[in-house]
């Protein structure tokens, strides 16, 4: 089933931040799908502490990385699987959005989706709570959570297991209520939550260090618990955090190895 | 180790016309008449398996473009037709998002088919089988998604029917033809939103209304040649085949009755019988994607959307040569 959402959504899209399908081939009685060389990832970055990188080139990252989310979302796909793991660099630097294997297009209203996609680290609460309706919101979800870990190159919400994950998300960036997200509550396993704020302004402060005013809303936009608040591709894409200083560095002279 | 190896490289084409599906066939199948027959208890049978499991009338269309493509290129009766059309099925669930387990379909298929003792093994070497030939029914597709991803006559009916402000009683006729529909190659042969199109065109006439020609196809990225294809395909089968419509037992309420007569009267209006240009003899002949026989012996077998991959290669191949 993988193997025909790998080929059935990279068929059709052709961006620099989407990972190229270039062939596809039966040899010997086997399917063989040729796709993009691409010889790093972004979690070899973050996890390798010999590599240094700056607000810049983290700024140019996330831009590439949105650009590709962007073009699956206005072709009307969703990714269900971003995390550093699944975005690859080329040798020119360049991010692409590659693993489309539990990408799906977005469905009729009517349809009944399952909930149990997307790496737990990086599931968006509206897909915690198991709901059966979601939109491109939890892809935008996946890339505020890794847009967190470059800044802190540790993983921002690493639950041990799916309650744990429930507990680690709404302790970060408190449990979400009615009123800001209408009948949240009615989500079976609410009850049984622990009820925590919302972190304050000056908590997100003390733990992204680095960051600035604007590189915070960008992030408090991706991670908005109501998924019909959460920003979208182009809000991200057409935020201040983009506009300020530094700018995004150019791919090509980011340094990924050590 | 052989000295030489083979490759094929073919460009996807998804739709093929009428004479280029006779003429694969002449490739694949001895008796048509004998295909036909099967062709129309396959179709009642994924019918069957459709309703008893819930599938949408997406899921059904694209099981029966598969078949029929799978068809194309694969000889008929190699393989028990019910086979094929449980792998066609399958697959056509993974196509259009309506997942079911391979266990569940199965079973269901070999129930229906009258399989009285199922037992692990029997059911393990079926699904085996049937996934072998989902990749045979790819292969045939030129593992080409771009058909029978979005657009279904169904859904399309009733979005351009909603667009072309049409009541209720006019779609649901149109929907109920569409699912007829489903028994001819038209899928093979025209895009789905102007089979829809051409439904619509019937329903609309069927309800005695006048002034079909005045709805412009290039709204709905169709054109007249494609809609009349379709078109004359489905008053064709209803004029011939009546019999094996469900139309006539399953008609909406305030719908008058239909008949042959009345088909033969819609085609008398709609002038002479006009649709998409056929190809030549000898086009026909020339034309390697049709007129070789498939035997899947080939070594390597690659399957491209664009035809700049094609040109590419052929240049690399001509530069080695003259090298």
């Amino acid at each position: 089933m993988s193997a025909i959402r790998e080929v059935k959504y990279l068929q059709e899209m052709q961006h620099p931040n989407v990972i190229e399908l270039i062939d596809i081939f039966m040899a010997y009685d086997n399917l063989n799908l040729v796709l993009e060389f691409l010889p790093t990832d972004l979690e070899v970055v973050i996890k390798d502490k010999s590599i240094l990188f700056t607000p810049a080139d983290i700024k140019a990252w996330m831009l590439m990385t949105l650009r590709g989310v962007y073009h699956c979302h206005r072709n009307f796909i969703l990714h269900r699987d971003l995390k550093p793991n699944n975005l690859l660099f080329s040798p020119d630097g360049q991010i692409k959005v590659a693993d489309f294997g539990l990408a799906r297009a977005i469905p009729a209203p009517h349809e009944i989706l399952t909930s149990n996609v997307v790496t737990r680290w990086y599931r968006a609460p509206e897909l915690l709570f198991g709901a059966k309706h979601y939109t491109s919101a939890i892809d935008i979800w996946s890339v505020g959570v890794i847009f967190a870990e470059l800044m802190l190159r540790i993983p921002y919400l690493p639950g041990q297991n799916d309650v744990d994950q429930m507990e680690v998300t709404f302790r970060a960036l408190g449990t979400p209520t009615d009123r800001a997200w209408p009948e949240v509550s009615s989500f079976t396993s609410y009850n049984k939550l622990q009820i925590y704020p919302p972190p304050s302004r000056d908590e997100l402060r003390k733990r992204f260090i680095a960051a600035s005013e604007y590189a915070l809303d960008f992030m408090c936009g991706m991670l908005t618990m109501n998924p019909q608040k959460r920003w979208n591709a182009i809000e991200c894409l057409e935020s201040d955090y983009f506009k300020e200083l530094p700018p995004p560095s150019d791919p090509s002279t980011i340094k990924i190895r050590s | 180790m052989p000295s030489t190896f083979e490759t094929q490289l073919f460009f996807s084409r998804p739709f093929l016309s009428k004479r280029q599906i006779q003429r694969a066939h002449k490739n694949t199948i001895s008796d048509y008449r004998n295909y036909n027959q099967k062709k129309l208890a396959v179709f009642k049978f994924l019918s069957d398996l459709c309703v008893q499991l819930k599938f949408p009338r997406k899921t059904l269309e694209t099981a029966v473009y598969f078949y029929q493509r799978y068809h194309l290129f694969n000889r008929f009766e190699t393989e028990l037709c019910y086979t094929v059309a449980t792998s066609c099925l399958t697959l056509s669930c993974k196509e259009v998002e309506t997942i079911k387990k391979a266990n569940e379909i199965c079973t269901l298929s070999l129930h229906l088919r009258n399989v009285v003792k199922i037992n692990t093994e029997i059911l393990e070497n079926f699904k085996k089988r049937v996934f072998q030939i989902e990749l045979r029914i790819l292969e045939s597709c030129s593992f080409d998604y771009r058909v029978n991803n979005y657009v279904h006559i169904d859904e399309y009916v009733i979005k351009i029917g909603r667009e072309l402000s049409f009541d209720y009683k006019l779609c649901k006729l149109a929907w109920l033809i569409a699912y007829d529909a489903l028994k001819l190659e038209t899928v093979l042969v025209i895009p789905q939103h102007s089979i829809a199109l051409a439904i619509l065109r019937i329903a609309y006439e069927l309800l005695d209304n006048k002034n079909w020609s005045s709805k412009r196809y290039s709204l709905f990225e169709s054109d007249e040649n494609s809609v009349n294809e379709a078109y004359f395909d489905i008053l064709n089968f209803y004029i011939n085949f009546f019999d094996l419509c469900d139309l006539q037992h399953h008609l909406p309420e305030g719908v008058p009755p239909v008949s042959i007569d009345r088909f033969m009267v819609l085609k008398k209006n709609a002038g002479p019988e006009f649709g998409l240009q056929q190809v030549t003899d000898h086009e026909l002949d020339a034309d390697p994607y049709i007129t070789i026989s498939r035997e899947n012996t080939v070594q390597e077998r690659r399957y491209v959307l664009s035809m700049d991959l094609i040109n590419g290669e052929s240049n690399s191949v001509h530069s080695t040569k003259q090298v």
